[in-house]
């Protein structure tokens, strides 16, 4: 059980992990503290356009990426809008009560956790785990012994999930599946797969100090992960989103409202 | 001869357990030695080769003394599970991570993992992902990936202890063409593969002690009787089990079908991975399942069990039942780790847990599990958790708490798999004698020698299609009386 999905590589993938990390951090910070609806409106679609045209997955996939973030959209900005408060009544029928305050800030709502999502899928898509931590030790310093040990984990899922099957199956054949109880379930899976896992974690620390694994710093990298010119394209291109989605939120605004606090 | 390692007076102690494992214990290995350290398992053998390596006090915190103690400046290891002794999700990049690790500079890298590749006879792209390969492939790059640090000295800790037949055979002629200008020490049970390679043999007992240490071939014939009596697997063992086993019945069939099968297709994600176009199953046969990796055998298994969806005619006792549940009344499911089976805290508990669920009475429970863990030796274990049981007896409990609800068939996944001699046997006569009671057992297995020694019917599955459906033909006593050539001819079978 695996996902084996193939895909174009794009400046996206070429980017400096290291930096594209920052990148994405500092923008979901910046969100935050965005109040016009308008700019928010424009840094979504602004990146919506990149993640259908440069995370270079087949359409398919990426609208099946997309569902569960458009379902996020719309439960926020709907919960909202038809609960939040506000002066100028649209509509009301018992609890749900719809103004124009309670409709706009639902919309910016959703807008956020919406750019949020493309901001984390656009990253997650486009960085090979391997790539992210050999560049974290380069550029950013992290010390080998945090990164190759996330890197061991990652490893361990997968298969954590073929255990999973067999204790499913094995449960359905002595019957215990149909027990009921969450406690008792969680039990069930939790047990055996915890304790092999451990088990398992413990032994690759071993095995990797003995093939001479330690805390040394100047130890040499397989991938050299360094600057290129990919860099400066995903820096102007990030730049040029924000700048226009700025820009022509507050210069052509869709609705009138600058501030929806 | 120069040293290499060596250990004066050794004491170590394992946290939680009374006495020392090790008393005082002295051996020495001199440079390009072949060395096979045998004994019963628990008796520390692993815990010697980590010691004698360094990753015991250095990396795995078990509290030891020893007078002196010299440790090969360098040496690699390889362990006995494939799937927890690799970091990186790609071969090439565990090979690089051992070459990171010595410093290698980046410009060589590519060079060498292709060439080690080649050293371990694996013909496979560098960028491949390891959860893609068999175990044998595994274990041959994790040799790989030590023999990237360029030790003198590699200490083998069972590296075929959870790899096939046929692994077991490719893991054995790589380490012999890599090995020869190196010192080897090496634990394994499976020694019939190794007996040609080690020209040192240090014997163990139950507790420890070094009971034999020689020339490989005198110890093997002077020990024999103790290397047979711990469960190690010896050339010769099943010829000798044979002629133990004097009141072998031959093999009894009745003519009442139990399962039948025709244009059965079992799927797995969406895609049809076994196809049975006719098959019956009567009752009392015992089938063995064999095949290439990856041929279906288990996903056979998991067809009948109706674990996967299947299509197609599929009648247990001239029903077609629809769910896992209906069908687990009548067939009982063993699978490959016992550990994923387990529910309960006690082996006790963990018998009872069918019957419980069925709402016997607590009069009927006790009378069948007592009388089950009679039968599968389990009696001083009771009141264990299941976890701590040895890999024997968690592989008895696991077919005990299978089958006591009654069932009368059994389906099993490669139940021997990773157990030594002694216990295999143990398991092999426990479900012959539930088949002499009537019992059909269906059985996915690797090893010829149980199919010729216990299989009724042979099914070989290959690309996901029944192939062959043949009866054995079972040797009787005057065969035996024949002689040697055929023993030793089974022996090279088993070699190949």
């Amino acid at each position: 059980m695996r996902w084996n999905i193939s895909y174009r590589e794009t400046w996206l993938h070429r980017t400096n992990p290291s930096l594209k990390l920052l990148v994405m951090l500092a923008l979901f910070v910046a969100v935050l503290f965005v109040h016009n609806p308008n700019v928010l409106m424009n840094f979504s679609l602004g990146f919506l356009l990149l993640f259908f045209l440069y995370t270079g997955y087949p359409l398919k996939y990426l609208l099946l990426f997309f569902v569960p973030f458009f379902v996020i959209f719309v439960s926020t900005a709907s919960s909202m809008t038809m609960f939040g408060e506000g002066t100028t009544t649209w509509f009301q029928w018992g609890l749900v009560h719809v103004t124009k305050e309670s409709f706009l800030r639902g919309m910016h709502l959703g807008f956020r956790a919406l750019s949020f999502a493309l901001l984390g899928l656009l990253f997650s898509l486009t960085t090979r785990p391997v790539y992210l931590f050999y560049s974290l030790m380069q550029q950013l310093k992290l010390k080998p012994k945090y990164a190759y040990s996330f890197l061991a984990g990652i490893r361990l899922l997968p298969i954590m999930l073929e255990e999973f099957q067999t204790v499913r199956n094995a449960l359905k054949v002595r019957g215990a599946d149909a027990e009921r109880g969450l406690n008792t379930k969680l039990k069930r899976y939790a047990i055996p797969l915890l304790s092999q896992s451990i088990r398992r974690a413990q032994r690759i620390a071993v095995a990797m100090e003995a093939k001479r694994f330690s805390n040394q710093t100047n130890r040499t990298f397989y991938y050299q992960i360094g600057f290129s010119k990919y860099d400066v394209i995903f820096l102007l291109i990030i730049i040029g989103i924000t700048a226009l989605a700025c820009y022509t939120g507050i210069v052509l605004p869709y609705i009138p409202v600058t501030d929806v606090r | 001869m120069e040293l290499v390692a060596f250990v004066d007076q050794l004491r170590l102690k394992f946290p939680g357990k009374e006495g020392l494992l090790f008393k005082d214990l002295s051996v020495s290995f001199s440079r390009g030695e072949k060395v096979l350290l045998l004994g019963p398992s628990g008796c520390g053998k692993s815990t010697l080769l980590q010691v004698l390596c360094g990753l015991i006090p250095h990396s795995v915190d078990i509290p030891m003394k020893a007078k002196h103690i010299q440790v090969p400046d360098n040496w690699g290891y390889v362990f006995q599970d494939p799937d927890s002794q690799f970091c990186m999700p790609f071969a090439d990049e565990e090979i690089a991570f051992a070459l990171e690790n010595i410093r290698v500079p980046r410009e060589q890298m590519d060079d060498r993992i292709c060439e080690l590749l080649q050293m371990v006879g694996l013909s496979i792209q560098p960028h491949t992902n390891i959860h893609e390969l068999s175990g044998g492939m595994k274990q041959r790059l994790a040799l790989a990936s030590v023999l990237a640090l360029e030790p003198d000295v590699l200490f083998l800790d069972e590296p075929t202890a959870m790899i096939d037949e046929e692994g077991t055979a490719e893991i054995w002629k790589t380490v012999k063409q890599i090995a020869h200008d190196k010192t080897v020490i090496v634990v394994e049970h499976k020694i019939e593969h190794v007996l040609d390679f080690v020209d040192r043999i240090i014997l163990f007992n139950e507790s420890g002690d070094m009971i034999a240490d020689g020339d490989a071939a005198s110890i093997f014939q002077t020990y024999k009787s103790v290397i047979a009596s711990q469960g190690i697997w010896y050339p010769g063992v099943w010829e000798d089990y044979r002629k133990k086993r004097r009141n072998e019945q031959p093999a009894s069939a009745s003519d009442h079908e139990i399962i039948y099968l025709k244009e059965m297709k079992g799927y797995r994600k969406k895609e049809a991975k076994i196809h049975i176009d006719q098959a019956s199953v009567c009752e009392g046969e015992w089938i063995a399942v064999t095949g290439k990796n990856g041929a279906g055998k288990s996903t056979l298994l998991h067809a009948l069990m109706k674990l996967i969806p299947t299509e197609g005619t599929y009648e247990l006792y001239g029903k077609q039942l629809q769910k896992t549940k209906q069908i687990a009344r009548h067939m009982a499911f063993v699978f490959q780790n016992p550990e994923f089976q387990f529910v309960t805290h006690s082996v006790w508990e963990e018998m009872a847990y069918s019957l419980r669920l069925e709402k016997r009475t607590e009069e009927e429970i006790s009378r069948k599990v007592e009388q089950l863990l009679a039968a599968f030796h389990l009696e001083k274990q009771r009141d264990q958790h299941p976890y701590q049981l040895s890999m024997g007896q968690k592989r008895r409990l696991s077919v005990a708490a299978s089958i006591i609800g009654g069932q009368k068939v059994f389906l099993l996944d490669e139940p021997t798999f990773g157990q030594d001699a002694k216990n295999t046997f143990a398991l092999l006569e426990l479900l012959e004698s539930y088949r002499e009671q009537g019992a059909t057992i269906m059985m996915v297995t690797h090893d010829e020698q149980i199919v010729q020694h216990f299989a009724t019917r042979r099914w070989t599955i290959a690309e996901g299609k029944l192939v062959h459906d043949e009866p054995i033909i079972r040797k009787t006593t005057a065969d035996e009386e024949l002689g040697k050539e055929d023993a030793s001819h089974e022996m090279e079978y088993k070699l190949s």
